[in-house]
């Protein structure tokens, strides 16, 4: 006999947990051949991100689709229903000392698993624990025709088959509606400390640089307003070593609160809020080599309004000037978003994806923020 | 796909212009070497071999191919153990080996750009002055090539730390089949849009030729520390790997071995593992000095409450190095017990250790062939290694049908045919076990949208519906089994 065991182990609370699996399906396919699109929703969190679909669209909502189905810590994994409350994982998982290692923001706490998963958004944690389509272990889905799908497992290894898990990173629902997910989980380290430096951006990238190839347990970087603040995370002696070693390279440092980095991740900073501020009402997210350098167009007071993440790798700034930023961007080989605009991608890789919408969604029963039609 | 002999002719005479003279082989003892992959049972003669030195041939080539509609087939360093890189009767096999330049290694941004040909461990090499390392580690790291690990999402001893081969890819250069330049990722921490990066880890050589990638590369840990533990009982080795896991320990590397492969190991590196225990465990933790000392102490007491009847820790290189080299000949020590072996790569949930070791035990005896097992325990990647002798009527496929009942038997345990070696031409039986008819319609609708010809690798990883259909395919998920109730092993 061979084990035929169904999803195990179900020690949380089973409240407030629907299975909408049919009536999502079955919304799908009669939505085919309609006319009218899907535009697939879980809370609206992520609402200011992209444009708005044009046309007319019905919503599909996962807000009520919701549910742990399966955690085990001692595998690290967890598999919940795509509507469920990203809040609700974070405390399923807090409470057994395990943690999500990508750190999503969570804007909203009506903020899905989801849109997570199609927003494909890492937190301060990126550089060293590893992005959202690296904890991606199976999804089930539904394409464009209506078919209930499932892709990747709840195994660390599998390479059966294409990474279609990974892929709905990202994917901003233009690949189909996901409807559960299985993450790899981090056990929460046992000591986390926030060390903050006062230095210049210039200093602190030089900082990060040096550090980068030390094996310290980092787990958060951040420049603002001329300070450096530093995370580590690991086990007391490994956390209490760095320190030490930290202060002795970079010189006096200030402990700080660990509320800092939820602040930053679910971008509650003061920084974050500005359209009201006489800076510019554009917000550019721009990923880069970690090492690359400043963009000449901020100098003196001007440098006010930047942000530094991933040890260099991720900057934001608000700035008017857009052709000034994506030249920049472009010259030091990075890419840059304004939110509330297009995503930008090259035209190429646009044409590629938008084929493999068409593979999963021929008829475009879904709608999505997501635009191939347009360029940078 | 049928291939039209002028179009070859034709072909050959492009390649032979695009390519130095020695880039292209047509005669058969040039070509005797690339019949074969690490699966070294299956075997085909390929029609033409074309060695391009740079991306642009690559592209020349694949355009070629393409206006002419013969095949390609890419290969790396031939290790692959599911038969990916067999070649095709009338098709060009295009080899990356000669592709072998490190190209950037970065310090502060911690990564290093090369190009595919480049074996696994030269990358360490040549990051190891500047104290960095690339972590994923394959058995086969000395000889396979990093666009074939790109290729099969190769992983290694420390993955469950450290990340598969995906975990550790930032960005890859890909000539699709029309010979387009696909630009994914970079020297960059994400990227906008659905994951293409993660599409192409993986899908063994059927979207696109890698020509060039660059890899995350992480600092030497401070100091290790390699703990050996011996068992009586299998279940108790199983339980401490759960165990030091839910304890919130992520050993470097966790590594188990049956008797049969500890014995085997044991004659053959004299790696001074017990010869009576039923199973052996190395654990391999890194970090700070005073990590460490806190871990092994906490491990060591996990492994004696979990009835560990020997454990020995060692801190000094040349003892590790020992414990280590038992595990990393396991499969050739294991070769001599019998002329063939073939081995199997399913991987499980890991709580479904011991279950799945006495499924293995039953099916073994069924069809009187013995099995040693030898496992990545820390993410549930199993290695059992069917021994055979193929000269023997009837044994080889005998090996094939136990090494499908197993990987059948992971389905069923909530895990997958395939943990590291990839489908190839190997495991497309089993796929059909392990996915529905709408799943794979949806794989070859993916294919065909980056590679709509058909011209890249063609035959495998996905099988035809019609194959599985004729296969009378016994579609299973997650444990969910038409008619659970009856018994089928
Ligand atoms: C009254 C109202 C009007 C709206 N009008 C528009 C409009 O005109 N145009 C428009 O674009 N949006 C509109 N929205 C918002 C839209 O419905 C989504 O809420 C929004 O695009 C992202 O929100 P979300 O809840 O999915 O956010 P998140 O949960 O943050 O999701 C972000 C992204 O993920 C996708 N997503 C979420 N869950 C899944 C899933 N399970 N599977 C696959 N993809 C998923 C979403 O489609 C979105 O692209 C409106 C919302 C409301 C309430
Ligand atoms: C003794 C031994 C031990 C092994 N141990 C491990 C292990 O621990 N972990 C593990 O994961 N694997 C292991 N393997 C399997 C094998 O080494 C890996 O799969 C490796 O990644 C294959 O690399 P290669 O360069 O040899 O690729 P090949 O065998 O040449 O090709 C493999 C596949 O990749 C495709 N491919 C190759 N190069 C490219 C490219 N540039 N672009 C596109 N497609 C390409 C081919 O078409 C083929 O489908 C082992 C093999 C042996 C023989």
């Amino acid at each position: 006999m061979c084990i035929l065991e169904d999803y195990p182990f179900q020690n949380w609370s089973a409240s407030d947990v629907a299975d909408l699996s049919d009536a999502l399906t079955q919304q799908v396919q009669d939505a085919r051949g309609s006319g009218v699109q899907l535009q697939i929703a879980g809370s609206g969190s992520r609402i200011g991100w992209l444009p708005r679909a044009q046309g007319a669209f019905q919503t599909i909502d996962l807000c009520g689709h919701t549910g742990i189905l399966s955690y085990r810590p001692d595998e690290l994994t967890l598999t919940a229903r795509a509507g469920t409350r990203l809040v609700e994982i974070e405390a399923a998982l807090a409470d057994r000392g395990q943690m999500l290692a990508f750190e999503p923001p969570i804007f909203d706490p009506a903020g899905t698993l989801g849109g997570m998963v199609a927003a494909g958004l890492s937190g301060p944690s990126r550089p060293w624990l590893g992005a959202v389509r690296d904890s991606m272990l199976g999804i089930e889905m539904i394409n464009g025709a209506g078919e209930y799908l499932r892709f990747g497992g709840q195994v660390m290894k599998n390479v059966a088959g294409y990474d279609v898990s990974r892929l709905q990173t990202g994917a901003w629902g233009t690949l189909g509606l996901l409807t559960a997910i299985t993450l790899r989980v981090h056990p929460i380290w046992p000591k986390q400390t926030t060390l903050v430096f006062n230095m210049q951006a210039q200093a602190a990238l030089a900082a990060c640089a040096k550090i980068a190839g030390q094996a310290i347990p980092l787990t958060g970087t951040c420049w603002h307003e001329d300070k450096l603040y530093l995370r580590l995370g690991g086990s007391e002696g490994a956390v209490r070593g760095a320190r030490t070693a930290l202060v002795n390279e970079l010189s006096s440092a200030a402990p700080f609160g660990d509320q800092f980095w939820g602040d930053l991740r679910d971008h509650r900073l003061l920084f974050f809020d500005q359209p009201q501020s006489d800076w510019s009402s554009t917000l550019w997210r721009v990923v880069t080599p970690p090492g690359a350098p400043l963009p000449t167009f901020l100098r003196g007071d001007d440098i006010l309004p930047l942000l530094i993440e991933w040890g260099g790798g991720l900057r934001w700034l608000y700035h008017d000037d857009e052709a000034a930023v994506k030249a920049y961007a472009q010259s030091v080989g990075g890419w840059c978003w304004a939110l509330g605009h297009p995503l930008p991608t090259e035209a190429i890789q646009r044409r590629y994806m938008d084929r493999l919408r068409q593979a999963f969604d021929p008829e475009q029963v879904f709608c999505s923020p997501l635009d191939f039609t347009h360029g940078n | 796909m049928d291939v039209n002999k002028t179009d070859q002719r034709a072909l050959l005479k492009e390649l032979k212009k695009i390519l130095p003279v020695d880039g292209v082989i047509t005669d058969q003892a040039g070509l005797k070497p690339y019949e074969t992959d690490g699966l070294t049972a299956i075997k085909e003669m390929p029609w033409v071999v074309a060695l391009p030195e740079n991306e642009q041939q690559v592209v020349r080539i694949v355009k070629a191919c393409a206006r002419h509609s013969v095949p390609i087939i890419p290969r790396g360093a031939g290790t692959g153990l599911s038969g990916g890189a067999r070649p095709h009767r009338e098709g060009v096999v295009l080899g990356l080996s000669r592709m072998t330049e490190i190209l950037d290694v970065d310090c502060v941004g911690r990564m290093a750009r090369v190009q595919p040909g480049v074996r696994n461990a030269a990358i360490s090499e040549a990051a190891g002055v500047h104290g960095l390392y690339y972590a994923p580690d394959p058995s086969s790291q000395i000889a396979c090539s990093i666009g074939g690990n790109v290729a099969e999402n190769a992983g290694g001893v420390h993955c469950l730390k450290y990340g598969l081969t995906v975990n550790n890819v930032l960005g890859v250069r890909l000539v699709t089949s029309t010979g387009e330049i696909l630009k994914l990722g970079g020297a960059l921490y994400d990227n906008p849009g659905p994951d293409l990066l993660a599409l192409v880890c993986g899908s063994e050589g059927m979207l696109g030729i890698v020509t060039e990638v660059t890899v995350a590369l992480l600092p030497h840990p401070q100091a290790k520390t390699v703990l050996m533990a011996a068992f009586k009982d299998i279940v108790d080795a199983g339980d401490a790997v759960a165990n030091i896991i839910a304890e919130g320990i992520i050993p470097a590397g966790m590594e188990m071995m049956d008797q049969q492969a500890a014995t085997a190991a044991e004659q053959f590196a004299k790696a001074g593992y017990p010869l009576d225990a039923a199973a052996i465990l190395i654990i391999e933790l890194d970090g700070s000095e005073a990590e460490l000392r806190d871990q092994a102490g906490r491990v060591g007491r996990l492994l004696n409450s979990h009835r560990a009847y020997q454990v020995v820790r060692a801190d000094d290189a040349a003892t590790q190095a020992r414990i280590w080299r038992g595990r990393k000949s396991a499969f050739p020590a294991v070769g001599r017990l019998a002329p063939d072996y073939l081995c199997m790569d399913g991987t499980i949930p890991r709580h479904k250790l011991a279950e799945i070791l006495m499924q293995i035990h039953r099916i073994s005896e069924e069809e009187g062939l013995s099995v040693a097992n030898v496992f990545h325990a820390a993410d549930g990647n199993l290695h059992p290694l069917i021994l055979f002798d193929a000269n023997i009527p009837g044994q080889t496929d005998r090996a094939m049908a136990m090494g499908a009942r197993i990987l059948e038997c992971c389905i069923l345990a909530g895990g997958t045919i395939t943990g590291e070696h990839g489908v190839g031409v190997e495991k497309l039986d089993t796929m059909c076990v392990q996915f529905s008819s709408e799943e794979l319609r949806q794989f070859h609708r993916l294919k065909e949208a980056m590679d709509p010809e058909g011209l890249l690798n063609p035959g495998k990883g996905i099988p035809t519906l019609t194959r599985c259909g004729e296969l009378g395919g016994m579609h299973v998920h997650s444990g969910r089994l038409p008619f659970p109730e009856l018994e089928r092993f």
